[in-house]
């Protein structure tokens, strides 16, 4: 560059655009303030916090020692394990049946020949706003035989008298589908609203170039929403991996029977704030290691997805 | 193949508002046949019919023989080129040119040579990696022809394809549509409301008003004998004066403003109101005939633009082109105008019926 158009640059631009400096920021500073206070310093604590042992008063640093209990301490891998590959299951039928429902749904709702949309939109939202203890519990009493069990049979319904929260093989598939009963509003919406941006036009170019309305489906509108299906995936996934009150109020802070509906938010509730049955004394630090340990976890899972779904422009 | 377009009496309802009003059309295989009219009159909702959007509320469309009213648009085998394009934002260029052949079942083998030919015959084939949005308007445009003429419809749907374009580019691609659509010689609904676009690229128009056809006919046959003081004033300009006409045996006697006669040939016998229908060129500078003053003289180089106010204080628009005078009248000057009874159409006052011949 001359000397001239660097004369020139300065003169029109002024001081902001100099290299290095740091005008910009003042733009940034409350968003950025925010974020420190109330996301960065909370999460960056927690791996502090992970690195001693005690609770307020008594607190020590231990180093890893804290990681290395998690992973190679017989009880507490295997508990660790077991809620991770439970979660995953959990998560496996949100991401599975959950978001194929809303796309489902969205699908039929943002049809043109659909009537009273609005109507349906709202029946299957209002789960979603219903307390999750609320639900759990009253889902609670409709597998309980014992509550259910007569009015079922004299419906002729005897079949579906089953222990189905304590049995070991149906506990977590039960957990699991009451929650995607729940929460199916949310993608369903997001599906709406993606559909609903889609251009007529390409609909209509695409049936006039001879698509069938199935081709019209997977070869236009799902790469059209492919962005939205992305943000949905995160969503479940780090949602998931935070549930914890549907298995509260549904079987227990021990993930009953047997541990097999443990999660990593029950999980972690026991170790870190609860107490372990039957001591009772909460060991914080083993706590933040579960966190810290599965926010690594969600990172490695949510970027690979970030970025093949999230356009590059 | 191309089709025989046959429209018969078709309607269509919103509500209780008809916005196609029965309109009959036959349209050659072939041809190019070019729906006209003002913002409104339902030039859009009748190619919507055609393509299977819109719902046929009454009457019937066949495509040669066959009623294709229930058929879905995707079994019609129709191309469409949209106003705003619509080409798929997720696709590359050879990929939605291929849509229509993959839909289709085309061998795949086939694919290939078939869309770099349609992207050759537009000129594109450069393009034919890019995403649409590494487009500019003109070249989307053009992926949208090669996408609507791959796949080798019997009929060609085209809503308003130019008015995104600059003019100077609409004239270039007005063009090339025309010459492909010769080569392959498919039936072609063309929808504008850009008369000389209409006029440019037509085989035979058809002028809608509020849904109603109200003439077809070849492009010169509609400038030159509108049907209709509508049509006259909608193609070109027209002056409207009126007048007193008297006509038998084929031949109307017309009298304008009680003084000036002019006797001009008629197509049926009439006695009473009616309005004479002149456009700026038609009409001259003479030494007898309606007696006028020139309010305005605008000089435009190839042609000179006078208005002036007639006895009845209406004010016409002439045309004098600078190759036929000396020199340019002066504002004030009293003068006469006339012209040639054969070049006129005539309508009767009230039905607006055509009379003259
Ligand atoms: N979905 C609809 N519901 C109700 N009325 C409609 C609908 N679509 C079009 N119309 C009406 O039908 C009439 C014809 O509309 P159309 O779109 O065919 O006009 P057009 O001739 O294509 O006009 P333009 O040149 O502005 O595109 C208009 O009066 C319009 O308001
Ligand atoms: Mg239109």
């Amino acid at each position: 560059m001359t000397a001239k158009t660097n004369k020139i640059r300065a003169f029109q631009g002024g001081a902001s655009i100099k290299p290095g400096g740091v005008y910009w920021m003042r733009y940034v500073i409350p968003a950025l303030a925010f974020y420190v206070v109330f996301m960065a310093y909370p999460m960056i604590d927690s791996v502090r916090l992970s690195l001693y042992s005690g609770t307020a008063g008594t607190r020590e640093f231990v180093g890893l020692a804290n990681y290395v209990r998690l992973f190679t301490d017989e009880v507490v891998s295997k508990r660790f394990w077991n809620a991770f590959g439970n979660n995953w299951v959990f998560f496996a039928w949100h991401m599975l049946l959950q978001n194929a429902l809303g796309i489902l749904f969205a699908a039929i709702l943002t049809n043109r020949t659909m009537r009273g949309r609005q109507f349906y939109q709202t029946l299957i939202f209002i789960p979603c706003t219903i307390a999750v203890l609320v639900t759990g519990y009253l889902f609670k009493l409709m597998m309980n035989p014992v509550w259910a069990g007569t009015t079922l049979k004299a419906a002729g319904l005897g079949f579906l008298v089953r222990p189905w929260l304590g049995d070991r093989s149906t506990a977590l598939t039960c957990v699991s589908l009451v929650s995607v009963w729940q929460w199916v509003g949310i993608p369903t919406m997001m599906f709406v609203a993606a559909f609903q941006g889609i251009d007529d036009d390409l609909i209509e170019a695409a049936s006039i170039e001879g698509a069938t309305p199935w081709q019209q489906f997977t070869l236009i509108r799902i790469p059209l929403i492919v962005p939205v299906i992305g943000m949905v995936a995160i969503m479940t996934f780090v949602s998931n991996f935070n549930a914890f009150d549907v298995v509260f109020s549904m079987e227990t802070l021990d993930g009953a029977p047997d541990y097999t509906t443990d999660l990593i938010g029950t999980l972690f509730y026991r170790y870190g704030i609860a107490g372990q049955h039957p001591v009772g004394i909460p060991e914080p630090g083993v706590g933040a290691a579960i966190s810290t340990s599965i926010f690594f976890m969600l990172l490695c899972g949510v970027i690979p997805v970030l970025r093949t779904t999230q356009g590059k422009e | 193949m191309s089709h025989a377009v046959i429209i018969d009496k078709a309607v269509k309802r919103y509500g209780d508002f008809q916005a196609v009003n029965g309109i009959s059309l036959t349209i050659k295989p072939g041809e190019f046949f070019t729906l006209l009219g003002p913002s409104g009159c339902g030039k859009t909702t009748l190619l919507r019919m055609i393509a299977g959007f819109n719902t046929v509320d009454g009457g019937e469309i066949r495509f040669d023989d066959s009623v294709i009213n229930n058929v879905p648009a995707h079994k019609r085998d129709i191309g469409m080129v949209f106003q705003n394009y619509a080409i798929f934002p997720h696709l590359n260029v050879t990929d939605n040119v291929a849509y229509g052949l993959k839909a289709r079942k085309v061998p795949n083998a086939e694919i290939g040579p078939r869309v770099m030919e349609a992207l050759k015959m537009v000129q594109i084939d450069h393009l034919a990696t890019r995403k649409p949005n590494e487009l500019s308007g003109g070249q989307q445009q053009r992926v949208a022809l090669a996408r609507a003429f791959v796949i080798e419809p019997s009929v060609l749907l085209m809503d308003e394809p130019l008015s995104n374009l600059d003019a100077k580019l609409r004239v270039q691609m007005r063009t090339t549509i025309k010459k492909l659509q010769r080569r392959l010689g498919i039936t072609t609904v063309y929808v504008t409301h850009d008369q000389e676009e209409a006029l440019a690229i037509s085989d035979r128009i058809a002028v809608m008003k509020e849904g109603n056809i109200m003439q077809v006919g070849a492009p010169e046959e509609i400038y030159r004998k509108p049907a209709n003081p509508f049509v006259a004033n909608f193609i070109g300009v027209s002056n409207f004066i009126d007048c007193d006409v008297n006509a038998s045996g084929g031949k109307a006697e017309v009298t304008i403003e009680g003084k000036y006669h002019i006797s001009m040939p008629a197509n049926q016998a009439y006695q009473g109101a009616a309005i004479l229908s002149a456009r700026p060129e038609q009409l001259f500078l003479s030494d007898k005939g309606i007696p006028g003053v020139i309010t305005l003289a605008l000089f435009l180089g190839d042609f000179v633009q006078y208005e002036i106010r007639l006895e009845n204080d209406q004010v016409i628009e002439l045309n004098e082109y600078t190759k036929d005078t000396d020199s340019t009248r002066a504002v004030g000057e009293n003068v006469f105008v006339d012209f040639n009874p054969r070049q006129v159409s005539l309508y009767k006052k009230d039905s607006q019926e055509v009379l003259s011949c």
